[in-house]
C-alpha cells in the first residue's frame, strides 16, 4: 500500500528512547516531513539524551543542543545568521519538550513568537517532566500522577493551553498533530516549512514510560487522545482562522484514562467531571472554529 | 601582518561535535520480548469449504490484480465462475466485518474476478506438475468430480472421468437454474479442466461391475456420483399422474432450450434449494407455485437468499402443513395437508413440529413437485460409515480394497451437500492419492491434515505444493484480534440485480456484473485478517527505525533488524490485522 | 581622527568597524547607549547586522549563541542584573567555544537598586570561561573592542569588554576612530572553525559523558592561557597598524618602586595623578594597571610584583567572605614567589561611589604605615550606620 509518507529516514537507529517512546515516532515523521535543510535546535528535554552522548547522533540533520529555557531565542540567532550568509533556503526548527516550551523556555518562545521570527517550533508534548523523572508541568493534565504530584496531591489544575496562548500571538500557523496520525502530522509539518514567520506544532507523544502505560500501547493511547477530544487535532492560521482536522466520534474520556496507571487513582466522580472538561474545552474550539453543534 | 593565529594553531579544540552515527549503539540487546511476522488463517478462508485465500484475493484486487487474483483463486478451485454464482459463501457469515459493519461481498469479487478473466479472455498460469506416470478413473463428472480430474491432472495424473449422462457438470448443469448459472459460465470452466489433457467419457454409466472392472485399467478410482436420486415422500398418492420429481423437473427444463409452459398453481413439496429452484423455475414458466413446507419458513434449509428472492418473485409458502396423500383428480391433483405446530425448538434452531388437532387441509393443484431431498443412486455409492482400515479424511473418505485405493467424494462423503464441499473432495482426493502414490498410505492422514486450512474442514492445494501460505498459522484471527481503529464504516456494496419484472419472464442471470471499481472497493473493505498487506504500519510506527521494507514484485513481508529492535510492541498492536506476534525473548 | 564621545558611542564605533554581523541585546541602563547607537547604525545602513531585540539579556545571549554556532561575528552588550541573568549562557557560549563579543559595563547588582558603577558583576562571571579585559578610558574601550573580536576568534573563546558605569560609559572623551581599512586590516572577516551546516549535518553540545567532558575542558583552560600570549601578538599587529600599544597590565613607576598600588578600570586614570603626586613628594610608588583578567596574566604580574615591598590592591568589587577579588588574584599570583611582597587589599568605590585622590593616597599611607596586613580587605570610607536592624545574637 502506498503511503503518503516520505521514504527518507533523517534518523538512525541505535538511540536511547525508551521502548515505545512516542517522541522518537514524533521526531522521525517530523524530519521526514522537513527534508534536509534544516538546523535544528534542541534545549533541554528527553530528545537531549535519546540523539546520543557524544561523538554519536542519531539524526542526519545539523542539530544544536541548547540551554532548557532558549528554544525560542537559539533558533532566532541561528536564523539571523543565515540571513546575514545569504542562506534563505535553510529552515530553523526547535524541537523542545513540554517543559522547554510550556514553562521555562515560554518566555523566549513568546518573544520569538511576538517578533514573528521566521522558524518552526516544534512542541513533543509527553504532559511532564520526564527526562528528570516524570514531575509535573504546566502540561501536565488535570488528574495525572507524577512523581511531584503523588498520591492525593494529583495534579489538581488544568493543562496550559499552548496552542491558544500561541494564537493570542497571532503566530502565523499554529497547529495540533498526533503521533497516531502520521499523514496528518507529515502534512502539518510540510505546510509550516512553507510558510515564512513563525510557526508552531504541538505534538501530542506518549511517554509508556511517565504515563504508567506499556510500550507496545504508545499509539494506541495517542489515538484515543484524539479520539476522546482530549486532544483535538486542529490549526489555526494568523491567529483567527481555524481549521479542525478531525471530527471524533465521542468516545468517553475514561476509556483513555483508564488505560493508564498514571490516572489510576481518579474514581468515577472525578472522570465524569473530566469528561465535563473535556467537554467544555470541545465546545470552545468549536465556537472559535465557526462551528456551532448542538451537542 | 605577523599571523597571530598561529599560536593558536597549537590549541586542541575540542567542542562537543558528533562524528558518527548512534548505529554502533545496537540496542537490541535491551530487547525482551520479541515482535515477528506471523500470519494466520482469516475466519473466511477456515470456513471455505474450498480453504480459499480470501484475504490475499482481496488484497490483490484492491490493487488491481484482477489476473493474479483470479490465479490464486484457479490454485484452489476449478470453478471460481460457478462458485462465484452459487456458493453458499460460508466465507461471508464467518467475516470478521460483520461484527463491524457488514461482511465483504466476497462471492460478488470472487464473480467479478472470474467474469473479467473470461471477458478477457486470460489464460491463467497453472503450474502443472511433471507427469508421474499413473492413471486415475473418476467416476461423475460433477464438481466433485471434475476438480479431482482437475487437481490430479495438475498433479502429474492422468484422469478419466466417466460420466452416466450426455454432458458433464453433474448438478451444476442439471439442477441449477440457469438464471442462478448461465451455461456459458460452467462450460468456460470444464472447457479449462478438459485442457489441462483431463478425458470426460459421457454416456458411460459405472455400474458396479463395470466400477471393479475399471480396476485392471487405473491406479485409483474416485467415486463421486453424487446424489441424484430424489426422496420419495412415502405417502399414499404418492405415484399419481401429476406428481412429479423436482429434480428431473429441473433437469429436463434445463435439457430442452424451449421451456415447457405450465399453467395454473403448482404445488412444490420441500425446503431445500432444490425446492426453492423448482418452484422458481415453476414461475418463469408461467404457472403460480407454492411450496408445501411442514416446518416455518425459518427452518428452511435453502439459502435465506433465495427464498427472499422467490418470495419476492411471487412464489407462495405455506409453512406448518405435511402431506397426508395425494389424489387425482380430472385436471391435477388433490393434496390433503396435516397442519403442523412447533412443539419445542432443537439445538440447531429449527422448530420441532407435531400435528396440531384441526382438520387436514384440502387443496387442489393442477401439479405437484416432490424435491424433499436426494439420496445415491446405487447402493454402493454408499459410503457413510467407514471401518478401520478406511482413511477417513475432511471431505472423503479413501478406502481400500486390497491395496487398491478408491476414494469416495461429493455428496457421498461430504457434511454438507453443496457445489463447494464436493469441490473440496475432489481437491482433497487429488492430494489423498499423490501422497499414497508418492510416499505411502501412512502418510496420508498426515499430509492432509498439514494442509487443513484453519479449523475448518478446508485443505489448501498450496499449502499442500509448499507455497507461502504454509507458514501460515491454523489460529483463525478474531474480530477481538483486528485493530478496528484503521478502519471505517463502509457499507457492503449490494449486489445489482434485474428488477423483479424482469426476472420472473425468463430464466436470464439475476445477478448483475460489476464494474472493476465497485470491486475494488468492496475488496477494500476486506480487513484481510492475518495476513500481511503491506500497510506498513509496521514500519511507520517503529521508533527504532527497525523494520525495513523490501520492496520486491511480490512485496514479501517486512524484515525486523533486531540488532536495534528493543521490543516495544507497538508494530504488533498497530498491525490492523493481527500479521504479527510478540514473544519472550528466548534467554 | 579624534572626535569627543562618550564611552558607550566608542564602544559602537568599534562594534560598526568590525563589521559585526547579529546583535542581540536587551536595555539595561547604563549598557543602552551602546545598543541604542547600534540600532541607529543599522537603521541607516552603516552597519550591515541583523539586530535582535529580544525579550531579556538570557535570550540576547541565546541568541547569539545560535548565531554564533552558524558561523558569524557576533555582538551584545549588557550590565548588572542582565549579565547576571546570562549566566548559564556565559557558561554555554565559552562551552561550545563561540567568539562572541559582549561589551559588559560595570554597575553594581541589587538590591538595593543601584545602576552606579561596581566591578561586583562582572567578577561574579570570572569562572564562566570568558575571557575579560577591563578598559581605563573612550579609545581602550574602542580598542579593546577591535582586539576582542581578534582574541575571541582566534581562541574560540568568548570575551567581554568591561567599562566602568558612567565614569567611561557616559562621560565624553576625545577617542580616534580608526580608519575602516585600517580595521579590516587588523581584523579580516570571521572565518569559523566549525559550524551548523546542513551540508555537514553534526550534533553540537550533546551530552558528554565523564570519559570525554575533562578533555573538552582541559581545551578550554588551554586555549584561555593561550590567550595571553595570543593577545601579546595581536596588540603588535594593533600597534603597527593603530600606532597606539596595550599590554595585558601597565605599570607605571613600578621599577623601583617600595610600594605598588594595583587598580582596573577608569580608578587607574585617577591614580595615575596620585602616583605622580606621591613621587614628586619623593615615596617610591608606582602603579599597576590590570587590564586583562581572564586569562589571568600571572607570570606578567610576578614579574613587575616580585620586586616590590608592598603591594595595594584597590578592588571595586567584593566576595563576600574573602575581600576583594583583584587582590586575591594578586596573592595567588605571588604566593609561590620566594620572599614575595605582602599583599594589601583595600575595597572601594562600590555602587557608584568615588574613588577620589584623597582615598587613593590614604590607601598609600596606610600601606606604608601598616607593617602587616591583618585583614583580606580593607574597606575603605565606611561610614557609620544607625538606622539597621539590631539582630540579636548576632
Amino acid at each position: 500500500m502506498e503511503l503518503s509518507v516520505p521514504d527518507r529516514e533523517f534518523m538512525y537507529s541505535g538511540h536511547v528512547a525508551c521502548p515505545g517512546c512516542g517522541a522518537a515516532i514524533a521526531m522521525r515523521f517530523v524530519l521526514k516531513a522537513l527534508g534536509e535543510k534544516i538546523i535544528m535546535v534542541i534545549p533541554a528535554c528527553c530528545w537531549s539524551i535519546i540523539a546520543g552522548p557524544y561523538p554519536m547522533s542519531t539524526l542526519r540533520v545539523p542539530v544544536l543542543h541548547t540551554a532548557f529555557e532558549t528554544g525560542g531565542s537559539v533558533a532566532s540567532g541561528i536564523k539571523a545568521a543565515l540571513e546575514v550568509r545569504g542562506d534563505h533556503e535553510t529552515t530553523v526548527v526547535t524541537w523542545a519538550g513540554d517543559g522547554g516550551t510550556f514553562d521555562i523556555g515560554f518566555q523566549a518562545l513568546s518573544g520569538a513568537v511576538e517578533r514573528n521570527e521566521d522558524f518552526i517550533y516544534i512542541c513533543y508534548d509527553n504532559e511532564a517532566y520526564m527526562n528528570t523523572g516524570i514531575q509535573r508541568s504546566s502540561s501536565t493534565p488535570y488528574g495525572a500522577w507524577t512523581t511531584t504530584t503523588p498520591g492525593q496531591d494529583w495534579k489538581k489544575m488544568r493543562k496550559k493551553n499552548i496552542v491558544e496562548a500561541l494564537v493570542a500571538h497571532r503566530i502565523r500557523y499554529a497547529a495540533t498533530a498526533n503521533i497516531a496520525f502520521p499523514e496528518d502530522l507529515i502534512n502539518k509539518v510540510k505546510k509550516a516549512k512553507n510558510m515564512k514567520g513563525s510557526r508552531f506544532i504541538h505534538i501530542f507523544s506518549t511517554c509508556p514510560t511517565g504515563w504508567r502505560v506499556p510500550s507496545e500501547m504508545s499509539i494506541k493511547i495517542a489515538r484515543m487522545a484524539v479520539q476522546t477530544n482530549i486532544f483535538p487535532l486542529y490549526e489555526v492560521e494568523n491567529g483567527v482562522e481555524y481549521t479542525i482536522n478531525y471530527r471524533p466520534k465521542g468516545y468517553l474520556v475514561k476509556e483513555y484514562f483508564k488505560l493508564q496507571g498514571r490516572f489510576s487513582h481518579l474514581t468515577e466522580e472525578d472522570l465524569d467531571q473530566i469528561q465535563e472538561m473535556v467537554e467544555e474545552d470541545w465546545k470552545l474550539l468549536l465556537r472559535k472554529a465557526g462551528v456551532f453543534s448542538g451537542s | 601582518m605577523k599571523n597571530s593565529n598561529r599560536a593558536n594553531m597549537c590549541v586542541p579544540l575540542l567542542i562537543p561535535r558528533s562524528y558518527k552515527t548512534s548505529e554502533e549503539n545496537k540496542t537490541g540487546s535491551w530487547r525482551f520480548l520479541r515482535p515477528r511476522y506471523l500470519e494466520k488463517t482469516a475466519p473466511c478462508s477456515s470456513a471455505c469449504p474450498v480453504g480459499q485465500d480470501i484475504p490475499r484475493i482481496q488484497m490483490l484486487a484492491v490493487q488491481g490484480s484482477f489476473k493474479e487474483a483470479w490465479e490464486l483463486l484457479l490454485s484452489e478451485n476449478p470453478f471460481p465462475g460457478t462458485c462465484g454464482r452459487v456458493c453458499f459463501h460460508p466465507c461471508e457469515s464467518a467475516c470478521n466485518r460483520l461484527e463491524f459493519d457488514e461482511a465483504v461481498a466476497i462471492r460478488m469479487i470472487e464473480r467479478f474476478l472470474a467474469d473479467t478473466a473470461s471477458r478477457y479472455e486470460l489464460q491463467p498460469r497453472l503450474n502443472k506438475l511433471a507427469e508421474k506416470g499413473k492413471k486415475v478413473a473418476i467416476i461423475g463428472s460433477g464438481p466433485g468430480g471434475l476438480s479431482a480430474a482437475y487437481f490430479l491432472a495438475l498433479l502429474g495424473y492422468s484422469c478419466d472421468v466417466f460420466e452416466s449422462s450426455n454432458k458433464p457438470g453433474g448438478m451444476l448443469r442439471w439442477a441449477i437454474p440457469f438464471y442462478r448459472l448461465p451455461l456459458k459460465v460452467l462450460e468456460e470452466e470444464i472447457a479449462r479442466i478438459e485442457s489441462l489433457g483431463v478425458r470426460i467419457f459421457c454416456n458411460h454409466h459405472v455400474e458396479f461391475e463395470k466400477f471393479k472392472h475399471l480396476r485392471s485399467n487405473y491406479d485409483a478410482i474416485f467415486v463421486s456420483c453424487g446424489y441424484q436420486k430424489g426422496r420419495r415422500l412415502n405417502i399414499p398418492g404418492e405415484e399419481s399422474p401429476g406428481v412429479e420429481d423436482g429434480l428431473t423437473f429441473l433437469r429436463e427444463l434445463k435439457s430442452d432450450p424451449s421451456s415447457p409452459s405450465l399453467h395454473g398453481s403448482v404445488a412444490v413439496i420441500g425446503g431445500g434449494n432444490t425446492a426453492i429452484d423448482v418452484a422458481r423455475s415453476v414461475l418463469r414458466c408461467g404457472a403460480k407455485p407454492v411450496i408445501v413446507y411442514r416446518r416455518r419458513k425459518e427452518d428452511m434449509r435453502a439459502f435465506g437468499e433465495e427464498i427472499k428472492m422467490a418470495l419476492d418473485e411471487g412464489v407462495r409458502i405455506e409453512e406448518l402443513k405435511s402431506p397426508l396423500k395425494i389424489e387425482k383428480k380430472e385436471s391435477g391433483v388433490i393434496l390433503t395437508l396435516q397442519k403442523m405446530k412447533v412443539a419445542g425448538i432443537d439445538e440447531s434452531g429449527r422448530a420441532a413440529i407435531e400435528p396440531d388437532n384441526t382438520d387436514p387441509e384440502i387443496v387442489s393443484y393442477d401439479r405437484v413437485f416432490v424435491a424433499i431431498g436426494t439420496e445415491p443412486s446405487e447402493p454402493w455409492y454408499v459410503c457413510d460409515s467407514c471401518s478401520g482400515k478406511d482413511i477417513k479424511l475432511y471431505n472423503s473418505v479413501m478406502r481400500f480394497d486390497g491395496q487398491f485405493p478408491v476414494i469416495f467424494g461429493g455428496d457421498l462423503t461430504t457434511e454438507a451437500k453443496t457445489v463447494t464441499n464436493a469441490i473440496a473432495s475432489g481437491k482433497e482426493a487429488a492430494m489423498a492419492l499423490d501422497v499414497l502414490f508418492r510416499i505411502g498410505k501412512d502418510f496420508v492422514l498426515p499430509e492432509i491434515s498439514r494442509c487443513r486450512v484453519g479449523n475448518g474442514l478446508s485443505v489448501s492445494m498450496e499449502i499442500y505444493l509448499n507455497g507461502e501460505r504454509k507458514n501460515r498459522v491454523s489460529h483463525v484471527v478474531s474480530y477481538a484480534e483486528i485493530n478496528t481503529d484503521y478502519f471505517n464504516l463502509i457499507p457492503r456494496t449490494p449486489q445489482p440485480r434485474l428488477l423483479r419484472e424482469e426476472r420472473i419472464n425468463s430464466f436470464s442471470e439475476i445477478d448483475l456484473k460489476i464494474s472493476g471499481s465497485v470491486a475494488m472497493k468492496e475488496a477494500g473493505r476486506c480487513f484481510n485478517c492475518g495476513i500481511c498487506n503491506h500497510c506498513d504500519n509496521c514500519y511507520l510506527f517503529c521508533p527504532e527505525i527497525a523494520v525495513k521494507r523490501q520492496d520486491s514484485e511480490e512485496g514479501g513481508l517486512r524484515a525486523i533488524n533486531y540488532d536495534y529492535c528493543k521490543g516495544c510492541g507497538l508494530c504488533v498492536v498497530e498491525c490492523p490485522r493481527n500479521a504479527m506476534v510478540l514473544e519472550e525473548e528466548s534467554a | 581622527m579624534k572626535t569627543v564621545m562618550e564611552g558607550s558611542h566608542a564602544v559602537a564605533e568599534a562594534v560598526k568597524l568590525a563589521r559585526v554581523q547579529v546583535i542581540s541585546a536587551y536595555p539595561i541602563t547604563p549598557q543602552t547607549h551602546i545598543v541604542e547607537r547600534l540600532s541607529e547604525y543599522c537603521a541607516d545602513g552603516s552597519l550591515d547586522a541583523k539586530f535582535l531585540r529580544v525579550e531579556s539579556e538570557h535570550s540576547a545571549m541565546a541568541a547569539l549563541i545560535g548565531a554564533s554556532s552558524t558561523g558569524v561575528r557576533t555582538f551584545t552588550a549588557t550590565s548588572s542584573q542582565g549579565l547576571a541573568l546570562m549566566h548559564e549562557l556565559l557558561h554555554w557560549a565559552s562551552g561550545a567555544r563561540l567568539p562572541i563579543v559582549m561589551a559588559e559595563v560595570n554597575r553594581a547588582m541589587a538590591p538595593g537598586w543601584n545602576i552606579w558603577t561596581d566591578q561586583t558583576d562582572s567578577l561574579s562571571q570570572r569562572d564562566t570561561g570568558w575571557i575579560q579585559i577591563y578598559c581605563e578610558d573612550g579609545q581602550e574601550a574602542l580598542d579593546r573592542t577591535l582586539q576582542a573580536f581578534r582574541l575571541a576568534e582566534s581562541v574560540n573563546l568568548p570575551a567581554m569588554v568591561i567599562l566602568d558605569a558612567f565614569f567611561l560609559s557616559h562621560t565624553y572623551e576625545p577617542v580616534d576612530i580608526p580608519d575602516q581599512a585600517k580595521v579590516d586590516e587588523f581584523l579580516p572577516p570571521y572565518e569559523p572553525k566549525f559550524l551548523l551546516d546542513p551540508g555537514n549535518p553534526c550534533a553540537f553540545n550533546q551530552l558528554a559523558p565523564p570519559d570525554v567532558y575533562m578533555e573538552m575542558r582541559f581545551s578550554i583552560q588551554t586555549a584561555m592561557q593561550s590567550a595571553i600570549g595570543v593577545l601579546e601578538e595581536i596588540q603588535n599587529d594593533f600597534s603597527e597598524i593603530f600606532e597606539r600599544s596595550y599590554g595585558s597590565i601597565e605599570p607605571v613607576e613600578c621599577d623601583d618602586a617600595d610600594i605598588i598600588l594595583v587598580t582596573s578600570g577608569t580608578v587607574t586614570s585617577t591614580c595615575k595623578e596620585v602616583i605622580e603626586k606621591l613621587r614628586s613628594a619623593g615615596e617610591k610608588v608606582g602603579l599597576l594597571k590590570i587590564s586583562l583578567f581572564r586569562p589571568f596574566p600571572g607570570e606578567a604580574v610576578r614579574k613587575v610584583l616580585s620586586r616590590t615591598r608592598k603591594v595595594a590592591v584597590v578592588d571595586r568589587n567584593c566576595s563576600f567572605g574573602s575581600g576583594g577579588i583583584f587582590a586575591q588574584e594578586i596573592r595567588s599570583a605571588l604566593c609561590n614567589v620566594p620572599d614575595h611582597p605582602l599583599v594589601y587589599g583595600y575595597v572601594a568605590g562600590l555602587g557608584g561611589r568615588d574613588i577620589t585622590p584623597e582615598l587613593l593616597e590614604d590607601i598609600y599611607w596606610q600601606t606604608k604605615n601598616t607593617d602587616f596586613p591583618e585583614l583580606d580587605s580593607f574597606w575603605m570610607g565606611i561610614r557609620e550606620v544607625k538606622d539597621g536592624i539590631i539582630c540579636s545574637g548576632s
